[in-house]
């Protein structure tokens, strides 16, 4: 007799999805299927606008990293009309890009991947968020939270115009630059970002890396993969969010390619599922061999640890010592411990607000000289940046006025679709057994996926989040022989 | 009375984006002494994108908050609900919740645990749709044509709102005016 478990909809996850466990006979796990509604039309939606307005369209797909999808349409759309932006324009662009990483991966670690921590995988879910952390560890955390979002967003209204939905990038560079009153502003706001980063990687020692049992949690085996890994990165191969070469690695952590952006199509394919209309990424070059690890396999991960696996280090010092501390107490490189996903999200953090602080101290992030005028005929451009959930790819065509014709995009997650898949079924075969299923072990099937932090969705319909749950298990004939409910 | 009305939603996801056009409807007939200035003077109108902490980083200040939203529920299309944020039925149904981070009564629990000013409560004005997975700048025809029942119901609650202060006047406007 075969028994099915829905999982729907996911708690504390972008966009909304559904997992279907299919249990065996003896309740073992059988076969396990993430699934996605998948948001339709852009290209038809996109194609016959002027291919300026796509830095402005595309950051509608997505409420969470509308800025993500901003940049890389910006970069997209300079790369198809042939110019390069002055090295200010270039700057500015980053400063907001660092500003909101840190805002971001800091809302995910407290609200999201923190609270399996802090709280603990077996808590009761009313508790396992953000209110649960700042109760437990205390208020000042909430406030530094807040505090620290509230400067990300006041940096991307200064340089992007809002403070979502930034609207400033135009091919050529930027349309507005910051006073000399404003840099110090920022300057300001970064140091205390950089004194925020390292308290967050403190509390991340303290209390997971302090805890043995959380130390054995991450290092297991059930929450562990062997895959290709995809990031970033400059010309000394060391982490950047906005700009370089995509380099990738193999599962012993030696580099297998690294190329540039408008390359992307010679290296990526994409696989098909009867069971879901979302595509799996996979390494061309290697061929898609299944759901399974290893060097045989295609399959690659992008994601903040994949990020760390790919490059061969941090640009700033205080990351770069957070990066040397990760690989030493984990083992060495490449770490393959989907769950250390969180400790790697805080050392980008760090990261971030170092290099926020480096480009506002730039002697020329003031220079009046923010856009390149482009001249050239419009043909194609290809846009990449590392959004916080995983390599962001903008593909568009144009016609000769510069009116879109075709558009390609891999969103961040997209990459991931594949490794969260095998995942959350190897964390469901491991965890349910002989039909045991209760809600803490419901809960780290989750933690599988809440790593990747995915955002399927990509949009602003965001649905679920701390939501009704229910997980209904279903006998061969249909019949439901259990149900858990949460928030119902 | 600092007061704010919220139209929320995905503008270029079809019937999804209905919270918009309700906002700047509403923004369309609110008398102009009433129309705010943004800095706590008449009814502040915006449209946004956003659920959970960020949207409550927007309420802060306010005193009075409505949100006009599109909700996903088994009834007819265009069918309009009113309903107070503390008896939302299921989370799931609105924008207020952001799975990035956590519910809008989390967030606003989180805002005033940190001593933010939040409204005391929020009122939602949904609008029933389904067509909310294809990317489209247009509305179906019965989410359009709630379009303006939804702002005057947006509107009357407003009046209600204001009647209720039992003030002389509304953020310095005599309320005669309002009719």
């Amino acid at each position: 007799m075969t028994q099915r478990i829905s999982i729907d909809p996911i708690t504390r996850l972008e966009g909304h999805g559904k997992i279907e466990i299919f249990l065996d006979e003896k309740g073992n796990v059988a076969n396990s299927y993430f699934q996605i509604p998948e948001l339709r039309g852009f290209e038809r939606f996109c194609v016959g606008r002027p291919i300026e307005e796509m830095p402005l369209i595309t950051n509608r797909i997505c409420g969470v990293c509308p800025e993500a999808h901003h940049m890389a349409a910006a970069k997209a759309a300079d790369a198809a009309y042939h110019v390069d932006p002055p090295r200010t324009a270039k700057m500015l662009r980053e400063l907001l890009y660092s500003a909101f990483y840190c805002t971001d991966h800091t809302t995910h670690f407290y609200a999201l991947g923190g609270p399996d921590f802090i709280m603990g995988p077996d808590a009761p879910v009313a508790e396992r968020n953000i209110l649960g952390v700042i109760h437990k560890v205390g208020l000042e955390i909430g406030g530094k939270v807040i505090q620290m979002r509230k400067y990300g967003h006041t940096v991307v209204e200064m340089i992007g115009g809002r403070k979502v939905h930034p609207c400033t990038s135009i091919p050529g560079g930027i349309t507005k630059g910051i006073t000399e009153e404003q840099r110090k502003e920022i300057e300001e706001m970064g140091r205390w970002a950089i004194d925020f980063a390292q308290f967050s990687l403190k509390i991340f020692n303290d209390i997971v890396l302090g805890n043995k049992q959380y130390v054995d949690l991450i290092l297991g085996d059930v929450y562990t993969h062997h895959t290709y890994y995809m990031g970033t990165v400059d010309e000394n191969n060391k982490v950047n969010f906005y700009d370089g070469k995509v380099r990738v690695v193999d599962p012993n952590g030696k580099e297998f390619v690294k190329y540039a952006p408008k390359d992307y199509a010679e290296h990526i394919a994409e696989h098909v599922e009867p069971w879901t209309y979302l595509k799996f990424p996979y390494l061309k070059n290697i061929g898609w061999k299944g759901f399974v690890d290893g060097s045989d396999s295609g399959v690659y991960m992008a994601t903040p640890l994949s990020r760390l696996n790919a490059s061969d280090g941090m640009a700033t010092p205080l990351a770069q010592e957070e990066y040397d501390r990760f690989y030493k107490t984990l083992g060495g490189k490449p770490v393959h411990q989907r769950l250390a996903t969180h400790w790697a999200r805080l050392i980008e953090l760090l990261y971030a607000a170092e290099r926020w602080v480096e480009l506002v101290t730039d002697s020329e992030i003031t220079s009046p000289n923010i856009h390149t005028k482009p001249t050239q005929t419009p043909t194609e451009g290809v846009g990449i940046v590392e959004a916080p959930r995983g390599t962001l790819t903008h593909h568009y065509w144009t016609d000769e006025r510069g009116i879109v014709t075709k558009v390609n995009l891999i969103v961040g997650t997209t990459n991931n679709y594949a490794p969260i898949q095998m995942s959350t079924h190897k964390a469901a075969a491991s965890l349910i057994k002989d039909g045991n299923v209760n809600e803490g072990l419901l809960n780290m099937v989750e933690m599988a996926f809440r790593a990747y932090d995915p955002c399927f969705g990509c949009a602003t319909h965001s649905l679920p989040g701390q939501m009704p749950l229910q997980i209904t298990i279903h006998a061969v004939d249909g019949n439901p022989v259990k149900v858990l409910k949460q928030f119902c | 009375m600092k007061t704010l009305v919220i139209g929320l939603g995905n503008p270029i996801l079809g019937d999804d984006g209905v919270g918009w056009r309700v906002a700047e409807e509403v923004k369309r007939q609110l008398p102009s002494p009433f129309q705010g200035d943004g800095q706590g003077t008449g009814v502040d109108v915006d449209c946004l994108s956003l659920g959970g902490i960020s949207l409550m980083e927007h309420l802060i200040g306010y005193d009075h908050a409505i949100l006009v939203d599109a909700f996903a529920l088994d009834e007819p299309l265009g069918s309009i609900l009113i309903l107070k944020l503390s008896d939302l039925p299921n989370y799931s149904a609105f924008h207020t919740t952001s799975t990035h981070d956590t519910s809008l009564n989390n967030a606003i629990e989180l805002g005033r645990c940190m001593g933010a000013h939040l409204p005391d409560e929020v009122e939602i004005v949904g609008i029933a749709t389904r067509r909310i997975y294809d990317f489209s700048e247009e509305l179906s025809a019965p989410v359009a044509d709630a379009v303006p029942f939804a702002a005057r119901v947006v509107l009357d609650l407003l009046k209600q709102e204001i009647r209720k202060s039992r003030r002389k006047s509304f953020a310095g406007v005599p309320l005669a005016i309002l009719g």
